[in-house]
């Protein structure tokens, strides 16, 4: 083994590295919540079953879930760009995130509706509920228990995805590893430092996630 | 003398520089997938069958696969293996990575399918003289399957997909080509978009069958 | 007996050890070369016209000429290794490829880190500009939206100026130099730092592109690279660097792929 190993450039670059980590688990949780506002809507326009706008949701679902997501974030930079739409590198990520993220939420959502069976609601209405109340009480409820688990995927996919960045020029914690990277030529400490902060990053989500969960679901 | 042309349109022929990038687009991915699937089976069933011991193990180490992003990993081993004295082409690279992370995927999915099977219903094949293998044969297996092939599929999808990003070693599959073609020829919104109905073209005719296997198999 | 025959294993293995450390310690990278049968260099092929693809999508360009000549010297086949400009480094690092032709500038902090030669080409850096962009001189880059690729010496450099300025955030990284020349192409940003044989082409190739000014930095003196202990290999590259320019054949291939004369590979003022 000819290789000598070099932390302190990475030590020392610690607090740049996770200042980005912030800035990666800003812009992954803002695609998220744009992903969810995006997916509702096209769950609801896709079971509105009105021809006329169907095809728009299918076609952004299907896109969105048949392709590569760095394509789409190509997409967003250069492709736009050649119609003199541009984008900053934020914008870049958080909209080919956002694309994404309501490509996949929209199935969740409309998978979590679907699993509440419409006689419920007859049902509810017969009780004497209003409409509204019918679907605070009785449906979404429902929804929500279904659509929790995979949103929660969805929320680690979005930081996880976030990292393409990189390879947008936004710096985000890979960007900025790269960044740092590509001055001191120490790629895999560097990476491996950042990956630690990753996998750290997905268990804190995933605790919240539970942590939530505890609250919203007892009885 | 004029400077020799460093820049040259798109050509018909290009269409098939980008068909033979699909096609390691696809090579990469049946790789990793078939050879992934087998080894996450095995690492499903070792996972249900030791619970704690293996979670704390085996898990552990499944779950880092999952939690880091795919582009650290591939990365992270691309420069890891030269360190250590082994030489890896790009092509060797990514595949190995890639099998470990959709394996590590698969695991979540077997040890889900292979928990999925009621714990009745495995003691009454038991009793029935079935030993351990014939009932993970013909009762644990087929049952277990029907209740996570749609999750399988999703998964093989997003490691078609996810393949991409072996482009970041220098792998020439379809997305380096994309980038090749549009440093020669500066055309990124026609490469764009033909890479991306290949991808489509690709990916699409999957989601298709497992939507369809999914329907079918909730009304039976 | 027992004792002796311990002392034989030990001895023998010991003996074994002591061959094989040899054998490390005289086999040096120039032998492994020439023992592989192949040299594996690193080139960029983002840099047009010195490393590109034509339009078979072969690599082509100065840079994969000169691999191809060292291989011919060395009676060896070669292997082009296609990297990034952030990767030109890591790759003599990890041993991926045995020797960068890729317009890396000598700095002293790049020397740390890998081994370089006698320069072998020279360069300046020169921004392209978008045409109605108004930039003349340097000084016009203020307050401009300016990019670079990741990892070079334009974007370490610049960064030093947008940090007088307090420009840090109109400047943009990017993965490799074509895409610098998209987004000015495509107007995101106003500049991109280049290098001065890259200008021509470009222009040529964009109408809303023109020459813009050159940078204050130094002349870009740029090297080949290779693994910084091996100095039986990096010497052999300096003899192959001033055969090169000694036989014409530099001189030939900068005629063909950037036109005109060959900059002189000398710097004046200090023996090298």
């Amino acid at each position: 083994m000819d290789y000598t190993f070099h932390w302190r450039p990475v030590f020392r670059k610690l607090p740049d590295l996770l200042e980005a980590g912030l800035v990666t688990m800003e812009v992954a949780v803002l695609a998220m919540l744009v992903g969810v506002v995006l997916g509702l809507a096209l769950a609801i326009i896709r079971m509105s079953g009105l021809k006329s706008i169907t095809w728009f949701a299918v076609g952004w679902i299907e896109l969105a879930r048949n392709t590569p997501a760095l394509l789409q974030l190509f997409f967003f930079g250069f492709g736009l760009g050649a119609f003199g739409i541009h984008l900053s590198p934020f914008l870049i990520v958080l909209f080919g995130l956002s694309f994404n993220n309501a490509g996949y939420l929209a199935e969740t959502f409309r998978g979590g509706f679907n699993a509440v069976p419409p006689t419920q609601v007859k049902a509810a209405r017969s009780l004497g509920m209003t409409p509204t109340q019918a679907y605070t009480r009785i449906v979404i409820p429902q929804v929500m228990r279904v659509v929790y688990h995979p949103m929660t995927n969805q929320m680690v996919w979005s930081v996880l995805m976030s990292s393409l960045a990189m390879l947008v020029g936004y710096r985000e914690l890979a960007g900025e590893t790269q960044f740092l990277a590509s001055k001191t030529y120490r790629i895999f400490e560097f990476f491996l430092v950042t990956a630690v902060i990753y996998y750290v990053m997905v268990k804190l989500i995933l605790a919240g996630s539970r942590l939530l969960s505890w609250r919203l679901f007892r009885y | 003398m004029d400077s020799v042309s460093v820049f040259t349109d798109f050509q018909f022929s290009d269409l098939g520089f980008l068909a033979e990038a699909a096609g390691r687009t696809l090579l990469i991915s049946v790789l990793a997938i078939s050879i992934g699937t087998v080894l996450g089976c095995v690492f499903g069933w070792v996972l249900s069958a030791t619970r704690l011991a293996g979670d704390a193990t085996l898990g552990v180490i499944l779950d880092i696969f999952r939690s880091v992003p795919l582009i650290i990993q591939l990365i992270l081993f691309y420069n890891f293996f030269p360190i250590i004295g082994f030489n890896v082409s790009p092509f060797v690279a990514g595949t190995i990575v890639l099998i470990f992370y959709t394996s590590a995927l698969v695991a979540a999915v077997a040890r889900g399918g292979i928990d999925a099977v009621s714990i009745n219903l495995r003691r009454a094949s038991r009793s029935l003289g079935m030993t351990y293998w014939q009932d993970l044969r013909y009762v644990v297996w087929p049952v277990g399957l029907r209740a996570v092939l749609p999750s399988w599929a999703g998964v093989a999808l997003g490691v078609l997909k996810d393949s991409a990003l072996v482009s970041v070693l220098g792998y020439v599959e379809l997305l380096r080509a994309s980038q090749i073609l549009i440093t020669r020829t500066q055309e990124p919104f026609l490469i764009l978009t033909v890479v991306g109905a290949f991808y489509f073209a690709l990916s699409f005719p999957i989601s298709r069958i497992t939507a369809r296997l999914e329907r079918r198999w909730q009304y039976d | 007996m027992r004792f002796l025959k311990n002392a034989t294993v030990v001895s023998l293995a010991a003996a074994l050890l002591f061959y094989g450390a040899m054998q490390n310690a005289s086999a040096d990278k120039l032998d492994d070369v020439i023992e592989a049968g192949k040299v594996r260099c690193g080139v960029v092929l983002d840099f047009p016209p010195i490393g590109y693809r034509d339009a078979k999508n072969e690599p082509a360009g100065f840079d994969v000429e000169y691999c191809k000549d060292l291989a011919k010297a060395m009676d060896v086949d070669f292997e082009l290794i296609p990297v990034t400009w952030a990767e030109r480094l890591p790759v003599i690092v990890n041993n991926r490829a045995d020797v960068v032709f890729g317009g890396t500038s000598d700095t002293l902090e790049r020397a740390k880190t890998v081994g370089f030669t006698i320069p072998y080409a020279i360069y300046y850096h020169q921004a392209v500009v978008g045409k109605d962009s108004g930039i003349e001189t340097f000084d016009d880059l203020k307050g401009k939206r300016v990019a670079a690729a990741v990892g070079t010496v334009p974007e370490i450099e610049f960064l030093k100026y947008a940090e007088q300025w307090d420009t840090n955030d109109l400047y943009q990284g990017y993965q490799s130099e074509n895409e610098v020349f998209l987004a000015v192409a495509q107007g995101k940003v106003d500049a991109g730092i280049t290098t001065n044989t890259a200008v021509k082409p470009i222009a040529e190739k964009y109408d809303n592109i023109i020459a813009g000014p050159r940078m204050p930095w130094t002349t870009d003196f740029t090297s080949v690279v290779g693994p910084r202990k091996d100095f039986g290999w990096l010497n052999y590259l300096n003899l192959f660097v001033t055969h090169q320019v000694r036989s014409g054949r530099y001189q030939e291939l900068w005629d063909q792929f950037v036109g005109g004369e060959a900059p002189e590979l000398r710097i004046p003022g200090v023996f090298y």
